[in-house]
């Protein structure tokens, strides 16, 4: 079952407050929401794949969908700009073909075990398949896993869907993060104490679907320890 | 908000200046500054822009992106390092524009590592040839923090102590459970009260977003107006691709890419490499200079930056204040009941949605209804960063990937990072000791990611030229009017984030060059004896203000 917004914190808009930010940021935000770029970079087939693909690293079916979050277009974006994030580790091709390899390999695997495309073993079938990824255990497309770390391409995905799923104010409203402060300010710091603005915390019996494979918490490629992965700036 | 006059000073590149210094940051900046306040014709050059801080900064992590060097680097080793956007600055003000701001200094002890516990290296100068110069920029930033600081050299701050924000309770909370000294509201280079135009902070906790609101110290606020106003230059969106050797082994100018992607050659009578860890050696390199101990690239260093996050019951959005407002560096020293030499400090940090999916993704394994799930409870969580020293190896280094180019045509930087021993040791003590504090905290869940923090080494300062590219105040043994002048000189690194140790240091090559005056430009002879501290290069306002008493 869907809500219009689900999350924590009902009511909350923070798109609202966009009068209190400054006249770039709001800029910045309001064209985000406002002007998704098209599909450049994917073909049509690829596309259709990856839409499925992200619907699964960022599943949105608990939110109705008029107010889905659009994650491809992100990435696609990226992808037609050519932008990096500063370094590309030895072992991995540029983004571009990463992308291009990990969709075939999806595409392997899933007619590996199912003898159909990705698009066609439904939901469930989806959802393990790219566990089988996040496990490191690919039962198929060994060939492109050799030229390409599955750690490597699987954290440059999930990392990419983030990026454009937590970046939206729709998100913000969802996890009830302020979002931008400038020049208001917060005022209330400590004891997580909601700004006049805010909202409390309401809880609710929050649940992913019963047959989500994804609903649960395990180490990437199935080890314990990590290192070398995505370090945004902290310090 | 603070504008930027920029209207400035424009020299004719046949016109040979006194400096060219490259890069516009942490050391370029306070560099540039002084010379400029000196008399000195000096020109900066900066990769990135030259920042309209209201019109391109923005209140956004993804709207952000643009401040860090995202041409590409390659990165490899067997704990390759990320870089971009976690240690790597691209425009005027470099690093500081995109740091968070904690400014503690180094210990007495970290510039004689080498002598206490037979490891790392030496500094060839000592804390009490740098302390007069950490008072300086402390004033200058200025530093904001509690009136008694009590580890290292005991100190107080000009600018009193931040409120606290959940993460800083948090740390506070864990730390005195357990018996842990803790420092709360700083030492961080943020303004607790305003000062002339710059206004105070308003905890709006987008600090490594850059500061739009002019209260967070970059040098492109602190000391870029005073430098522009003395009559330096700084041509910005300039990519220097060169660095040019002369007669007699003296260096005369710098090739570089105007934002047009035209060549152009700037004639100076001295250069000043200032574009940190990764681009100083990678430019190095690529002219071919300084390297005659074949040190250049190696020894880069990074700090062990572990995230250690913790679920708290009631919520704590870790989102207000600044990331950086209390840490403890109770294990900074050695202690050899460990079995590791070193040590590590406990800090606060504040990842705003992306960045803490991003560490939830590494922490937990985190993906598809799972990462909704835990970032619904964003609000619940807090981090604290380890940041623990790592030694300097000389095959941690930057090398010049011979196979490929960036959009200049000029060859990528390839970085091998490793961990040793020593380093592992320290991690796994360090990352335990921060999840206990977290623990005593009251949090009800603890995970952390590992990643590192931080970029320096890779062109060392020391007394010999067979083990070390720069003397003492920068100079490069190799070519006598040329000048390092960033982190990458740092011989080892302590536990303490680099920014305020390279200002400092850049305040002391200042000090050291504006004496020597013209024998710099005309005079292969090297003077070591340490220059006259000077008082009077500060910007405008800044020095002589009250501080508390020990």
């Amino acid at each position: 079952m869907s809500r219009p917004h689900p999350g924590y914190y009902p009511g909350f808009r923070t798109l609202e407050q966009r009068r209190y930010w400054d006249a770039h940021t709001r800029e910045v935000i309001l064209d985000r929401v406002n002007n998704v770029p098209p599909i450049r970079f994917f073909s049509e087939d690829e596309a259709r794949l990856m839409e499925a693909v992200c619907r699964h690293i960022l599943p949105q079916d608990d939110r109705d969908k008029e107010n889905w979050i659009p994650i491809l277009p992100w990435i696609d974006s990226r992808m037609h700009e050519n932008s990096g994030d500063g370094y590309r580790y030895e072992e991995m091709p540029p983004d571009r073909e990463a992308y291009r390899l990990g969709l075939q390999a999806i595409e392997q695997i899933a007619q590996h075990l199912h003898g159909r495309g990705f698009l066609e073993i439904g939901e469930k079938a989806q959802d393990e398949l790219l566990a089988t990824l996040h496990d490191g255990k690919p039962p198929a497309a060994h060939d492109i896993w050799a030229r390409m770390p599955i750690e490597r391409f699987w954290r440059l995905l999930v990392q990419d869907c983030v990026s454009a799923y937590y970046s939206h104010p729709t998100a913000w409203d969802e996890i009830g993060f302020g979002g931008p402060a400038y020049p208001r300010a917060y005022m209330r710091l400590e004891r997580g104490d909601p700004e006049p603005w805010e909202v409390e915390e309401r809880r609710y019996e929050w649940s992913a679907p019963e047959d989500s494979v994804s609903d649960r918490y395990t180490p990437i490629g199935g080890q314990s320890e990590h290192h070398g992965g995505p370090q945004g700036g902290t310090h | 908000m603070q504008t930027i006059e920029t209207p400035m000073r424009r020299f004719n590149p046949d016109e040979e200046v006194d400096y060219a210094i490259v890069g516009v940051g942490a050391g370029g900046g306070v560099l540039l500054q002084r010379l400029a306040r000196a008399g000195f014709h000096v020109v900066g050059f900066d990769a990135g822009p030259f920042w309209d801080t209201e019109r391109d900064w923005v209140s956004d992590e993804k709207g952000s992106h643009q401040l860090y060097w995202n041409d590409e680097r390659i990165t490899t080793g067997k704990h390759p390092l990320a870089l971009g956007e976690n240690n790597s600055g691209k425009g005027v003000g470099g690093g500081t524009v995109h740091w968070a701001s904690f400014t503690p200094r180094f210990h007495p002890s970290d510039f004689r590592v080498y002598s206490q516990d037979g490891v790392g290296a030496d500094w060839p100068i000592s804390y009490w040839d740098l302390k007069p110069y950490y008072e300086l920029i402390e004033r200058e930033l200025p530093v904001a923090g509690p009136a008694y600081y009590p580890w290292g050299d005991p100190h107080g701050y000009p600018y009193g102590p931040h409120p606290m924000g959940g993460v800083g309770d948090a740390l506070i909370r864990g730390c005195t459970k357990l018996g842990i000294g803790v420092c709360a509201g700083g030492p961080v280079g943020i303004l607790s009260a305003s000062r002339a135009d710059r206004p105070h902070c308003i905890y709006r906790g987008f600090c490594i977003q850059g500061c739009k609101v002019g209260a967070k110290a970059s040098t492109l606020v602190t000391h870029v107006p005073d430098a522009l106003a003395k009559g330096a230059e700084i041509r910005d969106r300039s990519m220097v691709s060169r660095v040019n050797l002369g007669n007699n082994r003296r260096v005369n100018g710098v090739s570089y890419f105007d934002r047009d992607g035209r060549e152009h050659f700037q004639k100076a009578k001295a250069v000043v490499v200032a574009g940190y860890a990764i681009e100083t050696p990678r430019l190095l390199l690529n002219s071919g200079l300084a390297n005659s101990s074949g040190t250049v690239g190696r020894y880069l260093m990074v700090q062990a930056g572990n995230v250690v996050l913790g679920r708290f019951d009631q919520p704590v959005r870790m989102y207000k204040a600044p990331p950086a407002h209390a840490l403890t560096e109770e294990f900074y020293e050695t202690d050899p009941k460990r079995g590791f030499a070193r040590g590590f400090a406990i800090q606060t940090v504040g990842p705003l949605p992306i960045a803490f999916a991003k560490q939830m993704m590494a922490a937990k394994g985190a993906w598809g209804w799972g990462m909704r799930r835990i970032m619904m409870d964003y609000n619940h969580w807090a981090a604290f960063g380890l940041l623990g020293e790592i030694l300097p190896s000389a095959d941690n280094r930057v090398e010049i990937a011979t196979d490929q180019k960036d959009h200049w045509g000029i060859p990528v930087a390839k970085v091998t990072f490793n961990l040793y021993d020593n380093d592992q040791k320290l991690i796994a003590f360090g990352k335990r000791k921060t999840i206990d504090v977290m623990w005593a905290a009251g949090a009800e869940e603890v995970v952390q990611e590992s990643r590192y923090a931080h970029l320096v080494g890779a062109a060392r300062m020391g007394r010999n030229p067979e083990t070390s590219v720069v003397d003492s105040f920068g100079r490069t043994h190799d070519v006598a009017n040329l000048f390092v002048c960033d982190g990458s000189v740092m011989p080892t690194q302590g536990s303490a984030n680099p920014g305020l140790t390279i200002m400092a240091i850049a305040a002391r090559t200042a000090d050291y060059l504006i004496e020597q005056g013209d024998a710099i430009f005309s005079s292969d002879r090297r003077d070591m004896r340490p220059p006259k501290f000077r008082r009077d290069l500060s910007p405008p306002d800044t020095w002589g203000h009250g501080m508390p008493a020990l």
